[in-house]
């Protein structure tokens, strides 16, 4: 599903944020990504979604060799994997349901077709009844849910959680870690990538440890030891 | 592309709605600055009508001796109406001459009597003599000082003229250049006014144009909203403008009539030019925001 081959990321002028990163993450997997502030998770999040671009290595995503994707191919990349943000990035001036619509306006999808599945989604994440309300009239933990149903509403095979939780208190972590494991029992590949160790050792799952750009330890049903 | 389209309208008139405050600053600056043009439009107009009401006030009176006929001087009449500076001659008859000048002098019955006692009407017919151009008066002047006309001419009130004649012709090119000057200024002042709204207007739209892009959205999916709600601001500002400008003409317009003593009509000016005025200012409008829009978006969907 995902390869990433000695990926390295250098920023101007000598800032190593990723180096030599090997990895291969097979369909339906649960990985998390962990490591401490500045070890390289988002930006190699940022690759997978090409907001950046590895300084060398190659990136295949879905089969998609993207490694030298071009500036055309991009939202085609993006409509194909979905990504929940720690500052969730909802759209503030539109509602829930808008939101999360938005996901399937860019690709294209009918009216009808929006007005069917979107209900559906909020219904998963719990937001059925709040979805004409504003992000700024939602708690943290039902933003991020909104943010889940729009990662979500297009079906994609390969959801990307970039420290989903980072804002939220213990019990709405824990709703969302929940609801990231009911996604990937349906078959979806989730990459969560977070700092939390208690929510890791919590769910039990494939843990990568990175520190300072390097991929230090790969583990099935790891643990995040600092 | 059909259902894309009706998206992009949906989006442009509900960021510009949900945004009402922003939308409200944004068109406000607008229509100030569209105004700030008209009023200089406003102002030209006055300036230029008060010079031309000046202007027509100004002739050169032709005095001929009295005992010159009317058939010479019809004759010099009808030369100086040949020559290309001469706008109009008007014909005094001494009979209308002396009638004038009894009216004029009504009150004084000492002055009525001496003219009475002359027995004789001591003045004669004269040409008012109006020229396309205040700078043509001398040209007119010269060529009234030929020598053949001695000994019909009388006097030329040329003189008295020379110096009003000369301030008017400076002050024309004067606020002819000055007009021109302000414009630009203006118009220079009214697109940085405008380009900057736009932008600041599309900062605060920043994170949400960088979470479109990472949703998928494409360049053209992300910006033609902006840009249609760049051509509603355009399209609502003129209006606006529309809307303040004609009650300011109708307010301005006995002033201006009573100052001058003309027949121009700044709102009849402003109706035969509608669409000269308002749809430049549109296609002006429209051009800023366009480009603005695009210029500032396109710093946001790199990502």
């Amino acid at each position: 599903m995902i390869y990433l081959k000695k990926i390295s990321k250098i920023f101007y002028p000598k800032s190593i944020a990723l180096k030599d990163i090997n990895l291969h993450i097979k369909p339906k997997e649960f990985v998390s990504i962990v490591g401490q502030s500045g070890a390289g998770k988002s930006t190699m999040i940022k690759i997978l979604t090409a907001e950046e671009k590895a300084s060398n290595g190659n990136v295949v995503v879905g089969g998609w060799d993207i490694t030298d994707i071009s500036q055309k191919e991009v939202p085609v990349l993006r409509r194909q994997i979905g990504v929940v943000y720690q500052d969730f990035k909802l759209l503030q001036k539109k509602t829930v349901f808008e939101n999360v619509a938005f996901a399937l306006e860019v690709c294209g999808i009918s009216n009808s077709r929006i007005n069917q599945v979107v209900p559906q989604v909020l219904k998963i994440v719990g937001l059925k009844d709040k979805m004409d309300r504003y992000p700024q009239q939602l708690s943290g933990g039902e933003i991020q849910r909104a943010a889940i149903a729009r990662a979500l509403v297009h079906r994609p095979k390969i959801l990307l959680a970039d420290e989903p939780t980072g804002n939220l208190d213990s019990l709405n972590t824990k709703d969302i870690i929940d609801l990231l494991l009911k996604i990937n029992e349906f078959g979806t590949t989730v990459v969560l990538v977070t700092h939390n160790k208690d929510v890791v050792n919590r769910i039990k799952k494939r843990v990568v440890l990175l520190e300072s750009g390097k991929l230090v330890s790969d583990e099935e049903e790891g643990k995040y030891i600092l | 592309m059909l259902s894309s389209g009706s998206r992009v309208l949906k989006f442009a008139f509900q960021d510009f709605f949900r945004n009402f405050w922003l939308s409200f600053v944004t068109l406000t600056i607008l229509v100030l600055a569209l105004f700030s043009i008209n009023l200089l439009i406003i102002f030209n107009l006055v300036a230029q009508a008060s010079i031309g009401a000046i202007e027509d006030k100004v002739n050169v009176s032709v005095y001929f001796k009295p005992e010159i006929t009317q058939d010479q001087v019809l004759a010099v009449s009808k030369n100086l109406q040949g020559l290309n500076e001469v706008k109009d001659v008007t014909y005094i008859s001494s009979e209308q001459a002396l009638e004038n000048f009894k009216t004029r002098h009504q009150d004084n019955p000492e002055i009525l009597q001496s003219i009475d006692e002359l027995g004789k009407n001591p003045l004669g017919a004269s040409l008012i003599v109006t020229a396309k151009v205040t700078d043509q008066y001398t040209k007119i002047m010269q060529y009234l000082a030929e020598p053949h006309y001695d000994n019909l001419i009388e006097s030329k009130n040329f003189d008295d003229h020379r110096l009003v004649i000369s301030r008017i012709s400076n002050l024309m090119s004067k606020v002819n250049t000055g007009v021109v000057a302000v414009a630009l200024v203006f118009v220079i002042i009214a697109l940085l006014i405008i380009f900057n709204a736009i932008r600041m207007a599309i900062y605060t739209h920043k994170e949400e144009i960088m979470a479109m892009k990472l949703l998928g959205a494409t360049n053209w999916f992300v910006q033609a909203p902006f840009l249609l709600e760049g051509i509603i601001f355009a399209i609502l500002s003129v209006l606006l403008t529309i809307i303040i400008v004609y009650p300011l003409v109708g307010v301005i317009q006995p002033y201006v009539s009573s100052l001058l003593e003309t027949n121009f009509n700044l709102v009849t000016y402003f109706t035969n030019n509608f669409f000269t005025i308002f749809g430049l200012e549109l296609l002006g409008a429209i051009l800023i925001n366009l480009i603005s829009s695009y210029w500032a978006v396109s710093k946001y969907v790199r990502v």
